[in-house]
């Protein structure tokens, strides 16, 4: 679904935003199939604890002799999964609880306060605390962490986006038609919503990429022997100096995931700031405001 | 804003605030509103956390318990800890505890406030210089991207945080301490302390506050873009460009002040994430603050010292939003 | 392990001559090397040592769980105990300089070092000694820490003799106070433990959240200190140590891991010390009841075990492959009995008679408290995977772990850091009902062994009666010893003249002094 959203939104931008949009592309494509390109198991050893390159682990051994590059091709699919699942069930409940908001005041304020109370604990303690209250959950608590996080922001944007067209008086005369809240969310605005969402989307799984790795390398969420991008940086940590590769790699396969899927994110994204369209209207600043408090 | 389209371009106590109209006592009857707000919202966040630690399955007797200790030992520690009276009582005496500066007993019978006493200054330290560095590195690559919106620099600033904001602080720690230290061995490594507790020399601090400032500098960077774009819109802004003015003047005298309630929420929001990377980061570099304390804490399900930690970064993180609600009421006045 | 000649004299000889009493358990000094090569010791500077630990682990009590090596190196330092792991002998004197048992091996009297006073000036009395054993004790952990001692069978007799009387006969029994028997002034009040006075050969300067600088006791009973002063930092992980220990910020990594030792091997300015059988890493297999209850089933996971493979993947190959024998530095640990190799067809075989459910998966529980434990287990699992045998590792957290594993388990992982005496481990974690048995384990044929080495005073016969003790704990228990790890220290070129025994021995640094 994301893909195909995303891609959609590329045809629409036309050919300068491809290249910027490519590398992300490849990267979770690579990251994907990873498991099936990966030349030994994750699990096994073939050479000595953080052996250098060479003799068949072209980016040498890890922690206990496994293929550095086996294991970086094996540990991407997840966090890539997981964080997109996170960005899909957070951009999916913000839509909705940011529609219902905009409609019904009560919610509204409800929805201010949580986001209010939410900004005040640290994403990073705000983990910890989620993944104890669930020992032993891994990767699903982790995401469950990320998704309660990242949702009473995600709802504040939408529900800012979608004020001034809940004020609006087609959606205004649909209410007067008698039309239920829930339907009104649905039919009137949520079509008009649409770069607001997409742009939303691109933020969320920048920030659960953020949110999971950190995750990972606290040891809070995959377990070993598990390959995992962020739990090798930890794990190999003491071997930085005799295969840097075991360290830099899975570290540089996070840093370009981060930074390409943020680039592409930016170019699908309408400038929330820069063209604040409707919103430029209320108060100058709100934009830029909203993305100030969007962080999570 | 309409009031400030007519407003001279250089006089900017002319713009609405709190002294425009209104008595002092309403102005402090407000802010003291806002201050209420804030500590409101901190106690609610504790209770919250309170409420999540207690309900965790384990407790701090069983974690904390020795070798060789039995059933009937830890029934004794259970006592001893206060595990086995009522949860609201044991909530009422730490939240009535809070005010006075106590934090309660950690699951080793060590008071919280004693055990974050050393740690706690030298995360504000690591923090707050990261802080002070970031934002001060962003407001300066703002306003220089924002002098010539579209321009080639603007891009390369556009391009430049966007790609590091969403770095994890650990992936550029990681970074810094091959390039800066292992590899090339210009600064230590790791960070050692003094007699007092605190960082033994100001070069230890380099690395980890690099390593914090670097990402929110990307972040806030982009902020104080976007809000100076949203300002440049506005009609005395505008209005200013067309009386002829020079750029640098408006942006910096005009659009910047406009801009500073969004940047005053940014930055509190950095604060939070200053404090949260501050947990990693600490301990990739040893650094002797809270993050260390935390992992421990975790590891022993010591709900004080937990809810302690949360604490102290709920407050600091409130008293940021509490300074950005000040720059806000003073710029905008009421309707803020 | 036996007693040697010289003990063997003082135990039976009783306390004829001041020579006789002065050679007794070896002294204080006994095992430094004096000068070393390259000449005589240089007075003067101070040693910054890096060890583990965490914050919020932190134990001031001398006589309190010490899990941070950190508390346990200052601790040691600052405070005696009676007895300390030795070089020549398992058991070498450190505040008692002397020991004899009784002729029924019940009764122990420890004579304490003459003229040994406490830091603030005030001798040292066996009141205090006594006092201090008995608080030890009545912690949680006393039983298991001194068993068969009650409490009130700790006793002072005259100024400078503490008697231990234990509830069976006990051959060994001085090696139970090496460790934790730390002396504290008599009534020395909770509140002021932290900052008491020890009797050891530094005493405490300063100390703050784990870290603390230590300053020479010129008084010290043992004399021959050389350093003016020592400085603890604690490191959170072993990787900011090493880290520290290559910038040059440390003079000395304490366990640093076979990880830093390759990662220094090509430095001029660092030297790697490698102290051998320092860590026990055993597999534990419940005998009691469970999957693992039938001995047939312990054997074939035992076969499966590639032994090699470990001590090279965990270790780097620092360290050496065990026989499923605890106590590998031992004098007496039984060479003899066949080392046991991996043989997937024989464990097959094994595991088809005692009908073990394959299509199981199984959980070994592991921790991550020392570095290569948790490694273990992984590639443990990766190895029984290739003979059918299916097994899920799972991490605790360390206080999880004591509450709900230990003891308990089917299958986990444990480690033991103390490995000179293999009778210690038969009596305290292998004979029926012991206080950490941790396999729970019941062999009469093991505990008839296991008395009849405690209770056996003729040093031949012991050793012949420990063989046999070895020979069924190899064959039977539900330990799987797949090899022992090196301890690894780094150190500076300067320093010299570093522990060179394995285990606890590691904290004595009273006679290291630094080269210019």
């Amino acid at each position: 679904m994301s893909t195909t959203a995303v891609l959609d939104r590329t045809r629409l931008r036309g050919p300068r935003a491809l290249p910027r949009v490519a590398p992300a592309l490849l990267l979770t494509v690579l990251a994907l199939l990873g498991p099936l390109l990966a030349p030994h198991p994750a699990d096994q050893p073939v050479t000595a604890p953080y052996a250098p390159p060479g003799d068949g682990a072209p980016l040498g051994g890890d922690q206990l002799g496994r293929d550095v590059l086996s294991r970086l091709l094996h540990g991407g699919s997840a966090l890539i999964g997981s964080a997109l699942a996170v960005a899909v069930v957070v951009t999916a409940l913000a839509t909705l609880l940011g529609c219902l908001a905009a409609l019904s005041p009560a919610l509204g304020r409800v929805i201010e306060a949580v986001a209010d109370v939410a900004i005040l604990l640290p994403p990073v303690l705000g983990i910890m605390l989620l993944s104890l209250a669930w020992p032993g959950g891994g990767r699903p608590a982790v995401t469950v962490a990320a998704i309660a996080l990242g949702t009473p922001y995600a709802v504040r944007i939408v529900a800012g986006a979608a004020a001034p067209l809940a004020a609006s008086g087609f959606v205004e005369a649909a209410a007067a038609g008698g039309e239920r809240l829930f339907h009104l969310a649905l039919r009137e605005i949520l079509p008009h919503l649409r770069a607001t969402v997409l742009a939303l989307f691109g933020l969320r799984f920048v920030e659960a990429v953020y949110v999971i790795s950190m995750a990972g390398f606290l040891q809070l969420g995959p377990q070993p022997p598990t390959a995992d991008w962020a739990l090798m940086i930890r794990e190999n940590a003491s071997g930085i100096l005799l295969d840097p590769w075991s360290v830099v790699a899975p570290a540089l396969a996070i840093g370009l995931l981060a930074i390409s899927v943020n680039l592409a994110a930016d170019t699908v994204a309408p400038k929330a700031g820069r063209r604040s369209g409707p919103r430029a209207g209320r108060g100058a600043g709100r934009g830029a405001e909203r993305r100030a408090v969007s962080r999570r | 804003m309409a009031g400030a389209v007519s407003a001279p371009p250089d006089d900017r106590t002319a713009r609405p605030g709190p002294t425009r109209g209104t008595g002092a006592g309403r102005a402090a009857a407000r802010i003291g509103m806002l201050l209420g707000k804030r500590v409101l919202m901190l106690a609610v966040l504790l209770a919250v956390v309170f409420a999540a630690v207690q309900l965790l399955p384990g407790d701090a007797a069983s974690a904390t318990s020795e070798r060789g200790e039995g059933a009937a030992g830890v029934a004794a520690r259970r006592h001893l800890l206060g595990l086995n009276r009522p949860l609201w009582e044991r909530f009422q005496q730490w939240m009535t505890g809070l005010p006075t500066g106590d934090l309660g007993t950690s699951a080793r019978g060590q008071k919280v406030t004693d055990l974050l006493a050393a740690p706690f200054p030298n995360t504000l330290l690591l923090g707050g210089a990261a802080f002070v560095l970031t934002m001060a590195a962003a407001l300066v690559l703002g306003c220089w991207a924002a002098a010539r919106p579209g321009g080639r620099l603007d891009r390369a600033i556009g391009l430049g945080s966007t790609a590091t904001f969403a770095l994890p602080e650990f992936i550029v720690a990681v970074g810094l301490l091959l390039v800066l230290s292992l590899w090339t061995g210009w600064l230590p490594a790791v960070t050692l302390t003094d007699g007092g507790g605190a960082p033994a020399d100001w070069t230890m601090l380099v690395m980890p506050v690099l390593a914090l400032a670097v990402p929110q500098t990307g972040w806030n960077t982009r902020i104080v873009r976007a809000a100076l774009a949203d300002q440049e819109r506005t009609p005395h802004v505008a209005a200013a460009h067309l009386d002829g003015l020079p750029r640098r003047q408006v942006l910096l005298r005009h659009a910047l002040p406009g801009a500073l309630p969004t940047i005053a929420i940014g930055a509190a929001t950095s604060t939070g994430m200053l404090l949260g990377g501050a947990v990693v980061v600490e301990t990739l570099f040893n650094y002797p603050g809270i993050g260390t304390v935390l992992a421990g804490a975790l590891a022993d399900r010591d709900t004080p010292v937990i809810a302690g930690v949360v604490a102290c970064a709920g407050a600091a993180v409130s008293l940021v939003l509490f300074l950005a609600d000040l720059i806000r009421y003073r710029t905008l006045g009421d309707r803020s | 392990m036996d007693l040697n000649r010289r003990q063997l004299l003082c135990m039976s000889g009783g306390l004829g001559a001041a020579a006789l009493l002065s050679g007794c358990g070896g002294g204080p000094g006994a095992d430094s090397d004096g000068g070393g090569p390259d000449g005589p010791p240089r007075k003067g500077g101070t040693l910054r040592v890096g060890a583990l630990g965490r914050a919020s682990a932190i134990t001031r009590d001398p006589h309190g769980t010490q899990g941070n090596e950190s508390d346990y190196l200052i601790i040691a330092l600052v405070h005696d105990t009676l007895t300390a792991p030795g070089r020549k002998d398992n058991t070498a004197g450190r505040l008692a300089t002397s020991w004899q048992a009784s002729e029924d091996l019940r009764t122990w009297r420890f004579r304490l070092a003459e003229g040994a006073t406490f830091h603030d000036g005030t001798p040292v009395t066996a009141e205090d000694a006594v006092w201090s054993l008995r608080r030890l004790r009545n912690t949680p952990a006393g039983a298991a820490r001194l068993p068969g001692i009650q409490a009130h069978r700790i006793t002072a007799e005259g100024k400078d003799t503490v008697v231990l009387v234990s509830d069976r006969p006990n051959a060994e029994l001085p090696l139970l106070t090496r460790l934790t028997t730390f002396v504290l002034k008599k009534d020395t009040p909770e509140k002021e433990l932290a900052q008491a006075p020890g009797t050891g050969p530094f005493r405490l300067d300063r100390y703050r959240g784990g870290n603390a600088r230590l300053v020479r006791n010129d008084h010290w009973h043992g004399g021959g200190i050389h350093l003016d002063a020592i400085e603890v930092t604690m490191f959170e992980s072993p990787q900011a140590m090493a880290n520290a220990m290559l910038a040059g910020q440390i003079d000395l990594a304490s366990n640093a891991g076979a990880v830093a030792a390759r990662t220094a091997a090509g430095r001029q300015d660092i030297q790697v010390l490698r102290r051998p059988n320092d860590m026990a890493m055993p597999i534990v297999m419940r005998a009691a009841d469970g999957p693992f209850a039938d001995p047939k089933v312990r054997e074939a996971v035992k076969l499966i075990v590639d032994r090699e493979a470990m001590v090279k993947q965990v270790l780097s190959g620092y360290g050496t492959v065990a026989n499923d024998i605890l106590g590998t530095g031992d004098p007496d640990y039984a060479k003899a009995v066949p080392q046991r190799h991996r043989d997937l067809a024989r464990a097959r075989r094994l595991l088809g008679e005692a009908r073990f459910d394959l299509s199981r998966t199984y959980e070994l529980i592991t921790t991550e408290d020392i570095a290569g434990l948790a490694e273990s287990a992984t590639l443990f699992a990766a190895q029984a995977r290739e003979a059918g045998l299916k097994i899920k590792v799972t991490k605790q957290e360390s206080g999880t772990f004591y509450a709900r594993t230990w003891l308990k388990g089917d299958l986990y992982t444990n480690y033991w850091g103390t490995n000179d005496s293999v009778v210690f481990f038969a009596s305290k974690t292998m004979t029926t009902g012991a206080g950490q048995n941790e396999a729970g384990w019941s062999d009469p044929q093991f505990d008839a062994a296991c008395a009849k080495v405690l209770g056996t005073a003729d040093a031949a016969r012991r050793r012949s009666a420990l063989r046999a003790l070895q020979q069924i704990e190899h064959d039977r228990s539900g330990y799987l010893l797949w090899g022992m790890a090196d301890g690894i220290d780094l150190a500076a070129r300067k320093v010299r003249n570093l522990p060179k025994l394995p285990g606890y021995g590691r904290v004595q640094l009273e006679h290291v002094w630094l080269a210019r």
